[in-house]
């Protein structure tokens, strides 16, 4: 083990890239939209998940139990179930306060979004702690070996380095998001998201396909595993990011589908729909001034 | 602030997980009866050597280590190597992690995928039956515990005075007090009926205690109950009564048996299969000896087989019962009423309290009746084991 332990390393940066992007986003919305106070919240979810997942993960591997094989495949399926659930709760949120950070109600929009403050905290939880567990679980195991046999510090290494990247990619694409203009940046992070959250959502149908709690974890709809090597660079970015599976089965196909279509249907008629109205009937569309 | 409460529900999410049913113990030796220890995987970039192919059923350990230069991941499928039984993935180069599953006697398939893409490298894995528990879920350890531990009690308890009984019976025998010793014949049978299918399980006793006549085979020596039966209740011509020293070297044969038995039952343990199965066991001998009336031929005492039959099977129910109603209510409603009817049939034929008429005053009709019954109970018990183990 003298040469670089990529394995680990792509670990490490596979899970940390799963973990950063919804993050990300999120961050670079607040920021964007002058809404840096609320930026603590998503701190303190983002804390609040690695130490719980580092915290169960240690007491999993070295306490007295651990989880069966099922329980970790439904935890990590339903926790990213959920975490689809707040990340597509959030575009709308997101889409909703871009159209109104352009017109007058402003000051109004704002106190609103007071609200949510405490949801953005959970999604950021969600997002870090839907797959925390298995990375701490890892991690840790990582952290056995270096224990007994001294010299194996170098998986641990690799595998830090990979998550330290995947941070380092976080901030980059953050850099880069905050360059686009508004105008198309609540679209543009809104339609990431989607594709980020029906690979998310495919993700956890398959875990739940594996703990048997779906069926036709053996249909495959496709399997470019010869083409996309899961074990490889761009099969790692591929997971971390789009969640994308070279060898996908028929029902994540149909769910990533099922998502996708709708959701990004009305996410995109939202979008437009200010800049064909707002020019013209500025005043007689306070509508989400009612609502509230 | 609503975080609170939001990260107090997560934190209770995952200390539900961590309760007794989704996780396992670390230290399985230490838990279980299984002594094969921990079972380790080599997974290379072109091998996937395991130190042993064959473990006793239980809680079985994997020790995955990497020994190649790309991640890999281990799976253990059912025999038809498509269904997960457990899997651990994300095992680094130079690392190693553990998979540990619960895995019922079968051959399985074991699998190492260097690259985490294709089939892996497959090999056959067999689990042997250890006699324990493994495929109960959905109910609590301690109610599978508490109906283990009742039916191990009420075996012994019934074995006990079945050499009470037994001893005074062949006491009697050897006496020549005829009319005691018929009085006690099936009273004493009573003990060794409701536990017929433990006793049954010893095969070298059961046909030394309760061999028919019609089963003897060629050459074989007839002992044990029916033996004696016989003697008691000799038919009208053609036998030669037994004389005072072979009833007492019948007695005192059937007496050590009893013994026997008593002594190996007090080591027995039980698994819910093996109580359910008993209990649908007991029904069985019901409908294959006692309705035909072919168990005590000369003594006619069929009906005190029959209830101590039933009643054998009826403890062993109601010991599954917390764990029925769990996993499948209306089964257990439909084999409790079908308990009541059969009853209700079978004591029409009461004679006081304890006593029953003879067997040979039943009539035809009257034994489809009760046949009828036994059916209609087998029915829904036969569906008791696998309702509470699937």
């Amino acid at each position: 083990m003298s040469s670089f332990p990529l394995g680990n390393y792509l670990i490490g940066l596979r899970e940390g890239l799963e973990a950063s992007l919804v993050v990300v986003i999120l961050v670079a919305y607040l920021v964007k939209s002058g809404r840096r106070h609320l930026l603590p919240r998503i701190w303190v979810g983002v804390a609040l998940a690695v130490a719980l997942s580092a915290a169960f993960g240690a007491l999993l591997t070295f306490g007295p139990r651990r989880l069966t094989f099922e329980a970790q495949e439904a935890l990590g399926g339903i926790l990213s179930i959920v975490a689809v659930g707040f990340v597509t709760w959030m575009v709308f949120w997101m889409a909703r306060h871009a159209r109104a950070l352009s017109g007058e109600l402003r000051g109004r929009i704002d106190a609103a979004a007071e609200a949510g403050r405490a949801s953005l905290a959970l999604v950021a939880f969600l997002a870090v702690g839907r797959e925390g567990l298995e990375t701490a679980l890892f991690l840790w195991s990582a952290t056995q070996a270096t224990g007994s046999g001294g010299s194996q510090l170098v998986p641990l290494l690799g595998a830090l380095l990979g998550i330290l990247t995947a941070v380092a990619m976080g901030y980059a694409f953050y850099k880069g998001v905050l360059k686009i203009d508004l105008s198309r940046f609540f679209t543009w992070t809104g339609a990431i998201l989607i594709v980020v959250a029906a690979g998310v959502l495919a993700y956890g149908v398959h875990d739940l396909q594996e703990a048997r709690i779906l069926p036709g974890l053996n249909s495959l709809a496709f399997d470019v595993s010869d083409t996309i090597e899961p074990a490889s660079v761009l099969g790692t970015v591929l997971k971390g990011t789009l969640n994308f599976s070279p060898a996908t089965t028929w029902l994540e196909a149909v769910v990533w589908v099922a998502y996708v279509v709708p959701t990004m249907t009305v996410f995109l008629l939202r979008a437009r729909r200010p800049r064909s109205t707002g020019t013209a009937t500025t005043a007689p569309t306070p509508a989400p001034a009612r609502a509230a | 602030m609503k975080l609170v409460p939001a990260a107090a529900a997560c934190a209770a999410l995952l200390i539900g997980t961590t309760g007794c049913s989704l996780t396992e113990s670390n230290d399985p030796e230490a838990s279980g009866s299984q002594g094969s220890g921990t079972i380790t995987v080599d997974s290379s970039a072109d091998a996937c050597d395991l130190t042993t192919t064959e473990a006793p059923s239980g809680n079985l350990v994997f020790d995955v280590k990497n020994s190649g230069d790309q991640v890999t991941e281990f799976y253990f499928y059912a025999e038809d190597g498509l269904r997960i039984v457990g899997e651990i993935e994300n095992v680094g180069p130079g690392l190693s992690r553990d998979l540990v599953v619960r895995a019922a006697p079968g051959t399985y398939v074991a699998s190492c995928r260097p690259g985490m893409s294709g089939k892996g490298i497959r090999s056959d894995f067999t689990v042997t039956d250890s006699g324990e528990d493994t495929k109960i879920t959905g109910v609590e350890q301690a109610d599978i515990d508490a109906a283990t531990t009742q039916y191990a009690a009420y075996v012994k308890d019934q074995s006990s005075q079945l050499v009470d009984e037994t001893t005074a019976f062949v006491t009697a025998y050897a006496a020549g007090q005829d009319e005691r010793a018929r009085e006690l014949y099936p009273e004493a049978r009573t003990y060794w009926e409701r536990i017929e299918t433990v006793a049954e399980s010893f095969g070298d006793l059961d046909p030394k205690m309760d061999l028919r006549e019609a089963d003897l085979s060629p050459g074989q020596e007839w002992t044990g109950w029916h033996r004696i039966e016989k003697d008691l209740w000799p038919p009208a011509s053609g036998y030669t009564a037994l004389s005072t020293a072979d009833r007492e070297k019948y007695g005192q044969d059937l007496l050590e048996n009893t013994k026997t038995l008593d002594s190996r039952v007090q080591d027995l343990d039980y698994t819910v299969d093996q109580i359910g199965n008993g209990s649908k066991g007991l029904l069985d001998e019901v409908a294959s000896g006692k309705i035909t009336g072919e168990e005590d031929i000369w003594s006619h005492t069929d009906l005190y087989d029959f209830q101590a039959n039933v009643d054998g099977a009826r403890v062993a129910y109601e010991g599954l019962k917390p764990l029925l109603d769990v996993k499948d209510p209306a089964l257990s409603q439909k084999i409790q009423s079908a308990f009541r009817d059969l009853q209700t049939s079978l004591d029409q034929y009461r004679q006081g309290k304890d006593d029953f008429v003879s067997y040979d005053t039943v009539t035809e009709a009257q034994r489809k009746e009760l046949s009828d019954r036994v059916n209609a109970l087998a029915e829904p018990l036969s569906k008791l084991t696998g309702a509470i183990t699937l």
